[in-house]
């Protein structure tokens, strides 16, 4: 397979974490490595499990092939942080193996080809943080809870079912602060991106016959209209974290729903009413 | 320099202190009312739970009368309406008992004068005494034709009492509580619609009745210490097909309460006195200020008297008194037993009739 000119300065050897030079391949443009096959290995494994479960009918909706309608879902509450049958909740365990280990083994792929590259880990640190929603979600706020049955079904509608009903359970999940916090990080990281992203947009589309417009009139524009221009590494790093930061809040917002607060979340606001000032 | 300087950790430690103040810290306890997965549990605090526990317990039954006592005490004593198929001793033990329910404490209105004259306990020129013939029948209503709600579990004057004299969780109209008038006098909750977009024609639900029934929904809530997925499936709240069992017994409650309210409670309207009023909760422009129910007030502002609602008896558990069996040990709390082996078909059929999967 053909190579761009820079890739070759790219394609070093040495940098893994483990395996040494055993996996230290390409396959077409692709790197390998150990946890490439382990990514590939978990992930393969993972959703034929999941294709099998839908042909044996796991889960609530019984067989379909809708793909709507397919669900995996974990065990019932009373078997705790143990094994269940494989018919009864144990493929959702063994599924959530292999999520894990995909997930995870993708992210320490993302570590090697930095060490290659030679640069900084953002990467996987950013993918990490995301791999920590999904984790927070099926082990560790369940590992809180008692029970595997706290992590949410594998299935497109079924999931949907889980966010309703766990979302009613602290009657108005809105009420949640680091549900507050984790939306306002959000919206902010769109708020951020819009602005970037119209700002580059309009310096590289310049008017027909003049040039394309450089970081000092970027900068001189948002001076202008905000009386500030973060800069042109600065709204990088800012967008990074806005982003992070409401993935973080996220995790934290979900955790504690239930390990940390068991009634509706309205209700935990009851500090705000009885604070010394005026109660 | 370093007098001024910024300390992090002790910002955070601050944080913390103040965040995990207002937590309840694991493990929790949890229980599971419908498929796996789908989040249909209840997540309870076992610390919150232990706090209010000695509010729920079942106090012990008094020492059982005599099982060979043939007698009557309707034979034996003057103008007994409701208990008089009791033995003499199961009679005397049933006043005992209610005393301790009701009226416990020491003061002039408590004990056996809170309801009767000590110079002729067969008057009923009190008004409490007029009040709780009428409880006992409201009792033995709810023990014999609403088991379709209380089960066999029943209920007796402490489930709702609980040594007061005035049961709390009582209501009377406030502009504050309209939605509990569907514990009175207005039909069941209908706000979902099965059209896809809003009609004159298919759907009279307004804002109005949508915010009804949400204060309904968390008059329940509240007086069950459950939240909505013990009832319904979010997905579909009004699918009767997805809902956990607990909504009909729900259903049934809302029903019971409704029944009582008009047949037992409203028909002391006249009974209640008039210088237990809160007359003074009513501002000049006739509307009501906000107030809380007041254990010694057994009117309302507007005059009417208490009302029952699912709090009355629940008091914020799942079951009242946790589902302890307690009137099993008071035959008074149950009608004269060849009442009861009437056919069900006649006016205590209430509820094969009213209840169906899809009204």
């Amino acid at each position: 397979m053909a190579m761009l000119s820079f890739e070759r300065k790219y394609r070093v050897r040495g940098g893994t974490l483990i395996g040494g030079d055993l996996f230290d391949f390409w396959v077409g443009p692709f790197y390998v490595g150990f946890f490439g096959v382990t990514t590939l290995f978990f992930a393969l494994a993972g959703t034929l499990l999941l294709v099998w479960g839908a042909a044996i009918g796991e889960g609530l909706n019984g067989q379909s092939w809708n793909l709507w309608q397919i669900s995996i879902a974990p065990p019932d509450l009373s078997y705790g942080l143990g094994l269940a049958p494989l018919t009864e909740g144990g493929l959702w365990q063994v599924v959530t193996v292999c999520a894990t280990g995909a997930f995870l083994s993708w992210m320490l792929r993302q570590v090697e080809i930095s060490r290659k590259l030679g640069m900084g880990l953002h990467v996987p640190f950013a993918y990490g943080v995301a791999v920590s929603a999904y984790l927070t979600l099926v082990v560790v706020r369940p590992m809180l809870l008692g029970a595997w049955g706290h992590g949410f079904p594998y299935g497109i509608l079924s999931h949907l079912d889980w966010v309703s009903n766990v979302g009613y359970q602290y009657l108005h999940f809105h009420y949640n602060p680091a549900h507050m916090i984790a939306i306002t990080f959000f919206f902010t990281c769109c708020l951020a991106l819009a602005m970037h992203g119209s700002l580059i947009l309009s310096v590289t589309n310049p008017k027909k016959g003049e040039p394309v417009k450089t970081s000092e009139h970027e900068n001189a524009f948002f001076r202008d209209t905000l009386g500030y221009s973060i800069g042109a590494i600065g709204i990088h790093r800012l967008g990074l974290w806005l982003a992070l930061l409401a993935v973080i809040f996220s995790d934290l917002c979900i955790l504690i729903s239930g390990p940390f607060w068991t009634k509706g979340w309205p209700e935990w606001w009851s500090w705000w009413l009885n604070l010394p000032i005026w109660s | 320099m370093s007098m001024h300087r910024f300390r992090p950790g002790a910002l955070v430690a601050l944080v913390a202190a103040v965040s995990l103040a207002g937590c309840e810290l694991p493990p929790q306890e949890s229980t599971q009312n419908g498929f796996r997965g789908v989040g249909m549990q209840q997540v309870y605090s076992p610390e919150r739970l232990a706090g209010t526990a000695a509010d729920h317990q079942v106090p012990d039954p008094l020492a059982p009368s005599s099982t060979t006592d043939s007698s009557r005490a309707g034979d034996q004593y003057q103008n007994l309406q409701v208990l008089g198929h009791l033995s003499n001793g199961e009679f005397v033990r049933t006043m005992a008992a209610m005393t301790e329910w009701v009226a416990p404490k020491t003061g002039p209105e408590a004990g056996c004068v809170y309801c009767h004259n000590p110079a002729n306990m067969a008057s009923d020129e009190k008004y409490t005494y007029k009040v709780a013939k009428q409880m006992l029948k409201m009792t033995h209503a709810v023990n014999s034709e609403w088991t379709g709600h209380v089960a066999q579990t029943g209920v007796t004057c402490y489930t709702c009492h609980r040594g007061n004299q005035v049961p709390e969780g009582t209501w009377f109209y406030t502009d504050e509580n309209q939605s509990l008038r569907h514990y009175l006098d207005r039909e069941d909750v209908r706000v979902q619609t099965d059209a896809a977009l809003r009609s004159e024609s298919n759907n009279l639900a307004s804002v109005n009745q949508t915010e009804y029934t949400y204060g309904l929904m968390i008059s329940m809530s509240s007086a069950l210490g459950v939240n909505c997925t013990y009832c319904h499936n979010s997905r579909a709240f009004a699918d009767w097909e997805q809902s956990p069992a607990q909504r009909l017994t729900a259903l049934r409650g809302t029903r019971m309460v409704r029944d009582l309210n008009i047949n037992h409670m409203l028909v002391l309207q006249d009974v209640w006195p008039e210088a237990k009023h809160a007359k003074g909760h009513l501002t000049g422009e006739g509307t009501l200020k906000p107030w809380h129910v007041d254990a010694n007030i057994s009117r309302g502002p507007l005059g009417d008297g208490a009302k029952l609602q699912c709090s009355t008896c629940h008091q914020g558990v799942y079951k009242p008194l946790y589902g302890q069996p307690m009137a099993k040990d008071y035959p008074g709390m149950y009608p004269a037993p060849q009442a009861a082996e009437v056919p069900m078909a006649t006016e205590g059929d209430s509820m094969p009739t009213q209840v169906s999967l899809n009204p």
